[in-house]
């Protein structure tokens, strides 16, 4: 009992991974409908990602930022612009054609290389966010001033990026293109489609591994004093602000591998993944699943991404908007702890109350 | 000559919008620390009031006073996202006060829904407002052309601003609105209802929204997400101006409305806008409270 | 000869410090010295500048004249003022606010290693485990706080003393030459007050106490020195009873019951 307790989060998370990995085996053996659902799952893998490292600034650090898409796109437009170089052989795309280019830009270049691009994922949103952290960081500004602060430089990289559309093809995005394994379409590449998925997986395990690491250290110990007690954090020695700015290169790096995971399941990637919206829909996730937990945020983003794949087509479209407006909203005003809170110590009270009553009433009984 | 004024006329005119729609979330994020991200969409409301009143008339009234709508108009958009908004404050802010970032979060849930519902009612597409013909055409001075509309969006922010000043500063709630904010159980204890005072300054704020939706009506067409374009603006002149203070609130509109257009006489609005809106970053930074500091000896803000 | 005796004596030196807030002045020229391994206590009635005094030596506050010299055993003196806090607290200078500001979730221990001295870099955080010395090293100052049998509890669950002493403890353990104690006992009832006292008279062996205090019963017990500052000025400065004994003082603060 004691160890379930204890290890809830992690027997949680190895279950999650098994159900995965069964899933192509499902595939092959004909209780799925299509690839479709494995695609989608791929999808799935890539938010789970983000959402640990939202869950690590956000729910261990305390700091809300309303600006993860832009990280998450980032590193999903690295990896779209070399899938797309390897789709053209590296000469320029359609869209620089008829932006007047003659000449691939020199932004692009590096991302005719392999080893390059993988570094340019983690490096790219890594060094925005360093740049950015550290200023703001330094400076002090916290709470929702920093959430304001982010959700307005998400909307001012947003227009720039749109605005250089001869370079980022603006509204429309970096289209039809195929994966790091080639194209995975039909099943005639399932192979392919199966190889991505398991190295998906794989770096869906590594970052949770890593992420649950430094929140057992006194590292996480620190991000969660931070959170409760940031001036009291300083007077006991410690230089907050790099370790915020730290942790937040952190969280915008894990965004970026996210971001190139979700490109190759998506075959696209458009300018509406940076928006403040969509990286509001991952604070969602979070906070549903439960902040601070790191497996809350894997939950969270499986199960509304499941709900919603499974709800939003046809008529439901509306009614989904709905749910998960009140949903999100009942969850921040009574549910702080999010499905793992509910699982963990709401469950467990309301129990407790409803043995403590029948209790009281026996002795009552009793008494009488 | 005539082209700077022709630039100072647009600053002023993008100024009092961004002012309008930063009014209400003066009181509601300054005053309460209630970070409302509905308040685009009450604005959105305001905005859909507009056009619903607008064809009301269309369809009883005779042709030539159908123009008198916009003046209906104003007060139904005030009083039903003031409504909505009192609404909101009973249901949702009220069990959020102290949790600054958990009312961020809420009230985007509760934008959501709000978005969706105008989806549901109004369709995708856009709709139009016509704006009344008193307000087609403008005046030219010099080499000039200063349009009725804009002109009377700028009167109309001056109005707001005069009554706010005036319900604020000048009337009975106003003084206790302040003791409210300014320290809850003092007043209290000196037998002020806060939780109607609460309400009503909340409703306020979503009213002045509301009347902000108005003249962004006679801008351009609306549609659900039509809130969500001022609402970026509308915070950063908030924290600019300082958090809490009504005149600083004003300069940061006037900053941030000006400094935009005036940008974009060398590049395009979009970036314009954008670059602004990294200026002002850079320089909150410096003064990460904004231009007016209220000083406080609270240890742990 | 006796002159360099002197100044060693003292560790830490206010100098003439005033401050204001938009032309209100919570300080006036507020000048003395804290004898090393004493338990020196500040008090006098609200507003007269208590807080701010520790805003001041520990940097959460600008004065806007003076200076605050902190003279660390074996080492050159400091100027305190102009410092980043952080770096204060590195030089061993701690404080301990008025509000208790555990870390409420996290355990009585880990709050105790957080405030282990040395290795506050974030890679020391991640890889570098707490040694055994330290570990012993907490167990034993948790003893002299009597919150031995409390160290993994959550550190929200303490009372409201054994939070105070729990921070007490955290203070003592990042091993500083001067601990700034803000109402200590605040809150707290006559035995819990009486043990908090005793704790501090312990303590002082290892290094200096610096408190605001209303209570004076344990003023009383524990004050070696007593400053009392009244409306941002200081009034007088000596021990506890030719402080009761003044008559200015009585009147300026005893007078009102200061209990």
């Amino acid at each position: 009992m004691k160890f379930i307790k204890k290890q809830g989060g992690n027997i949680c998370f190895a279950l999650i991974v098994i159900v995965l990995a069964l899933m192509p085996l499902f595939l092959n053996a004909g209780l799925l409908s299509g690839s479709s659902t494995v695609l989608f799952l791929g999808k799935c893998i890539a938010f789970a990602i983000v959402a640990i490292g939202l869950d690590l600034i956000w729910g261990y650090t305390g700091i809300l930022s309303l600006g993860h898409g832009l990280y998450f796109a980032l590193g999903g437009y690295a990896m779209a612009m070399y899938l797309k170089l390897q789709e053209t052989g590296g000469n320029i795309t359609d869209f620089m054609h008829i932006g007047g280019l003659t000449e691939l830009p020199l932004m692009w270049k590096p991302f005719q290389y392999f080893p390059v691009t993988l570094i340019m994922i983690i490096l790219v949103p890594s060094l925005v966010a360093y740049i950015i952290g550290y200023f703001i960081f330094k400076n002090r500004v916290k709470g929702v001033y920093f959430s304001i602060i982010s959700q307005a430089l998400t909307w001012a990289a947003y227009s720039i990026f749109i605005a250089l559309s001869t370079y980022t093809n603006g509204n429309v995005g970096i289209t039809e293109i195929k994966t790091v394994f080639g194209s995975i379409k039909g099943s005639a590449h399932r192979t392919e489609m199966f190889k991505l998925f398991y190295v998906a997986l794989f770096i869906l395990v590594l970052i949770y591994a890593l992420a649950k690491f430094l929140v057992n250290r006194k590292f996480g110990k620190l991000l969660i004093a931070i959170r409760d007690g940031e001036n009291r954090t300083y007077f006991s020695g410690y230089q907050v602000s790099r370790y915020k700015t730290f942790i937040y290169v952190l969280s915008a790096a894990i965004a970026g591998i996210a971001g190139a995971i979700f490109v190759n399941f998506n075959g696209s990637i458009t300018p509406s993944q940076m928006t403040i919206s969509y990286s509001i829909t991952m604070v969602i996730w979070v906070a549903v699943g439960g902040r601070g937990t790191i497996i809350g945020a894997v939950i969270g983003a499986f199960l509304i991404n499941l709900c919603e794949y499974n709800l939003s087509s046809g008529s439901m479209v509306e009614i989904w908007q709905y749910i998960i407006g009140a949903v999100f909203c009942i969850t921040i005003i009574f549910f702080k702890g999010g499905i793992v809170g509910i699982v963990k110590e709401q469950l467990p009270a309301l129990f407790h109350k409803l043995k403590g009553k029948k209790s009281s009433a026996e002795t009552v009984k009793e008494a009488q | 000559m005539d082209q700077f004024v022709n630039t100072l006329f647009n600053g002023v005119s993008l100024s009092s919008i961004i002012l309008l729609t930063s009014l209400g979330l003066a009181i509601t994020f300054g005053l309460m620390r209630v970070i409302n991200m509905a308040h685009g969409e009450f604005v959105m409301i305001g905005a859909y009031t507009t056009y619903v009143v607008q064809e009301i008339f269309n369809k009883y009234l005779p042709e030539s006073m159908r123009d008198i709508y916009y003046f209906a108009a104003i007060p139904a958009a005030f009083f039903v996202t003031f409504l909505l908004g009192s609404l909101l404050e009973k249901l949702v802010i009220r069990r959020l006060y102290g949790r600054e970032i958990d009312s961020l979060l809420a009230t985007w849930g509760i934008s959501l829904i709000l978005q969706q519902a105008a989806r549901s009612i109004f369709g995708t597409q856009g709709v139009n407002v016509n704006a009344p013909s008193f307000l087609n055409g403008g005046i030219t001075i010099g080499g000039c052309t200063f349009s009725y509309n804009r002109l009377f969006i700028i009167l109309m922010v001056a109005l707001c601003l005069f009554l706010v000043w005036l319900i604020m500063y000048k009337s009975n709630f106003g003084k206790q609105m302040r003791a409210v904010m300014q320290n809850r159980t003092m007043a209290q204890c000196m037998g002020i209802n806060s939780r109607k005072v609460d309400n009503i300054t909340f409703a306020i704020g979503s009213g002045l929204a509301g009347i902000a939706g108005c003249s962004v009506a006679l801008l351009g067409s609306i549609d659900s997400t039509v809130g969500q374009s001022y609402i970026v603006n509308s915070f950063m002149a908030v924290v600019l101006g300082g958090v809490g203070k009504l005149l600083g609130t004003v300069i940061g509109s006037t900053i941030i409305g000006s400094a935009s257009i005036f940008t974009e006489n060398y590049t395009s609005s979009t970036i314009a806008k954008a670059i602004v809106l990294l200026i002002v970053i850079i320089f909150l930074q410096k003064r990460p409270q904004g231009l007016f500091v209220i000083k406080s000896r609270n240890l742990d803000e | 000869m006796s002159n360099v005796k002197h100044t060693d004596d003292y560790v830490l030196e206010i100098n003439n410090i005033s401050v204001s807030f938009d032309g209100f002045y919570a300080l006036t020229d507020v000048k003395t010295k804290v004898k090393r391994n004493t338990v020196h206590f500040f008090i006098g009635p609200n507003g007269a500048g208590k807080t701010t005094l520790l805003d001041i030596i520990c940097a959460k506050t600008k004065p806007t004249a003076g200076t605050v010299i902190f003279h660390p055993k074996d080492k050159e003196p400091i100027r305190l003022t102009g410092m980043k806090e952080y770096k204060i607290v590195q030089e061993g200078v701690g404080r301990k606010f008025q509000v208790p500001s555990v870390f409420v979730n996290l355990t009585v221990t880990e709050n105790m290693i957080l405030s282990l001295k040395g290795h506050k870099g974030i890679l020391d955080s991640i890889f570098r485990k707490p040694s055994e010395e330290d570990m012993t090293n907490i167990h034993d100052t948790l003893k002299r706080v009597g919150l031995e049998d409390r160290a993994d509890a959550r550190a929200g669950s303490l009372a409201h003393g054994q939070k105070q002493w729990l921070e007490i403890a955290m203070q003592l353990l990042q091993k500083p030459e001067i601990i700034m104690l803000d109402e200590p006992a605040a809150g707290m009832g006559k035995p819990e007050t009486f043990k908090t006292g005793e704790i501090l008279k312990e303590i002082k062996k290892e290094c200096t106490i610096i408190v605001i205090e209303h209570d004076m019963d344990f003023v009383k017990q524990a004050a070696d020195i007593v400053t009392v500052l009244h409306e941002g000025k200081m009034l007088m400065e000596g021990n506890i009873n030719d402080v009761l004994a003044d008559k200015t003082v009585q009147a300026v603060y005893l007078g009102r019951g200061g209990e």
